[in-house]
């Protein structure tokens, strides 16, 4: 099998060929919007989606830092971490997200921050990329079937993000909720869970900072089928928590119902945490296959960040708040 | 015009690719690199639907000649189960062997411990003596109304089969939701054509 692949070289230290084109690209807009400048204005300006997309790479490009919070286990072939996905707002199977994302509308994006923030309102999608400095992050991505992944994400902490809007002190959880569009995504049209898609953290859960909005991934904005433009990611959770295409952050004083609670309480509770300890009813968790592996990894406590978040749950019953 | 004999080596000869065009299937998906990102997983579920496919196919051989009443079927009927067999050990083999890596520890652990293993496993060990069976002078050797007995455990491996499938499936219920009622019309009909033909 060709499987195996651990990168002698970062894979971020080189500039892909795509990327470098596209960054010479936009030093070639940029001569020409000094052109429209003095030309009728509109005839040269980029549309908003290749402005975001540029500021983006201009971040990517002169801010990033990287941190490889996987134990450099190998990261995962972008070809499989973008054609194998639960993304059920495209259909149940795992090759469905590739196929039909390319219906997602991305662009224009805002997200409403509302509920016990004392800052809300809808915040267009270019000013979250502007507002905050991104960072690459290496996660271990464990599914809670069984799976797994080692995703170089770009993004940053929630938790700025959460300051930036100042919750009220009646904030005890941060609710999220996922684009709701039956008509452009086919999976919708069946409920087979309750649309739109909902999950939540509790509070300081989401100020961790190993918690991240994700814009991106292996150097590049977020592929649709990961949940472009932007979405979750808690590493030390299963997969499911990790929400995709976020439409609404709100805060709660109250534990709201997400998702798959609803769905099946006994399967997937509200904390999901990655246990080895604590299987799926109908499956074990205490290995996993890492995707481009052959055979099985044991599966590690809180996904290898125990030393990071077990602080979170002192004294919890795990096996009651799985 | 095809004579009958034309007509039954034609159609043992469908049954032949039945079993066989799957193969040749994988075969392709795995030299075209077409497998995708957990190739162990398409390989199990792949043999897995192949095989309870064709066992399905096995048992509505039975209403098929009811209906029709043409011999070939029944000829044919013997070849269907063997290949449903051939295709559910590939099932069980893919599983250890590509699946958990024959890491035996971990294979003994998930057949005590998780139920869908064991209903399937039940299944495929229910057909063993079908398959030790299914040799022409087997029926003749042990009585066929023993034999006729004998081979209605195919029903109760169908049944754990479906049900194995149901019990694995995450949220997305139409496909065993389509196995179970292609079950169930089998079985409804074989009571039915049972009670009928007692009266």
């Amino acid at each position: 099998m060709p499987r195996y692949r651990y990168p002698s070289i970062p894979e971020s230290e080189v500039t892909p060929k795509r990327l470098f084109e596209k960054r010479r690209r936009f030093l070639r807009q940029g001569v020409a919007l000094g052109a429209a400048s003095i030309l009728p204005s509109g005839l040269l300006m980029p549309t908003k989606a290749e402005a975001w997309a540029d500021e983006f790479k201009i971040q990517l490009k002169e801010n990033m830092t990287r941190k490889d919070f996987a134990g450099d286990e190998g990261i995962t072939d972008y070809g499989d971490a973008t054609s194998y996905n639960n993304f059920y707002e495209f259909g149940t199977r795992k090759s469905d997200p590739e196929v039909y994302a390319h219906k997602l509308p991305t662009d224009p994006w805002s997200v409403r921050v509302e509920g016990e923030f004392n800052l809300t309102g809808d915040i267009a999608f270019e000013d979250i990329l502007q507002r905050y400095s991104l960072e690459e992050r290496i996660y271990r991505l464990r599914c809670v079937e069984a799976w797994s992944m080692v995703i170089p994400w770009i993004g940053f902490p929630l938790r700025e993000l959460i300051k930036h809007h100042d919750p009220t002190s009646k904030a005890k959880y941060i609710e999220f909720e996922a684009i709701h569009d039956p008509e452009k995504l086919r999976g919708q049209q069946r409920s087979i869970i309750e649309w739109p898609y909902r999950e939540a953290l509790r509070m300081d859960e989401a100020m961790h900072p190993l918690t991240m909005i994700a814009v991106g991934m292996y150097g590049e904005k977020m592929p649709n089928q990961n949940g472009a433009p932007m979405r979750l990611v808690v590493p030390w959770k299963y997969g499911f928590k990790s929400i995709k295409s976020v439409t609404v952050i709100r805060a709660l004083e109250q534990k709201p119902k997400t998702s798959w609670e609803e769905q099946n309480p006994e399967e997937y509770g509200f904390f999901a945490n990655v246990n080895p300890n604590v299987d799926h009813p109908r499956w074990s968790q205490a290995r996993e296959r890492r995707i481009g592996e052959p055979g099985r990894r044991e599966t590690l406590m809180f996904n290898g960040y125990a030393e990071e978040v077990a602080h979170l749950y002192e004294g919890m019953d795990l096996q009651r708040h799985h | 015009m095809i004579d009958t004999k034309a007509k039954i080596l034609l159609f043992r000869f469908l049954v032949l690719l039945s079993g066989v065009v799957p193969a040749l299937w994988l075969g392709w998906m795995w030299l075209s690199d077409s497998m995708g990102a957990n190739p162990a997983e398409t390989a199990v579920h792949f043999t897995g639907r192949t095989g309870l496919i064709l066992l399905l196919v096995t048992i509505a051989f039975s209403p098929a000649f009811r209906l029709s009443g043409w011999v070939g079927i029944m000829i044919a009927r013997r070849q269907m189960g063997l290949w449903a067999f051939f295709w559910l050990t590939a099932h069980m083999l893919t599983w250890m062997g590509w699946d958990q890596y024959w890491e035996w520890r971990w294979i003994w652990h998930d057949m005590w411990e998780l139920e869908y293993i064991r209903y399937g496993l039940s299944g495929l060990l229910l057909l063993i003596p079908l398959a030790l069976t299914s040799f022409r002078w087997a029926p003749e050797k042990m009585g066929w109304s023993a034999w006729h007995w004998l081979h209605r455990l195919i029903y109760v491996a169908a049944g754990l089969g479906v049900y194995h499938l149901w019990v694995l499936t995450r949220v997305d219920y139409l496909l065993p939701t389509a196995f179970a009622i292609v079950f169930l019309a089998l079985v409804v009909f074989r009571v039915v054509d049972a009670i009928l033909h007692r009266q």
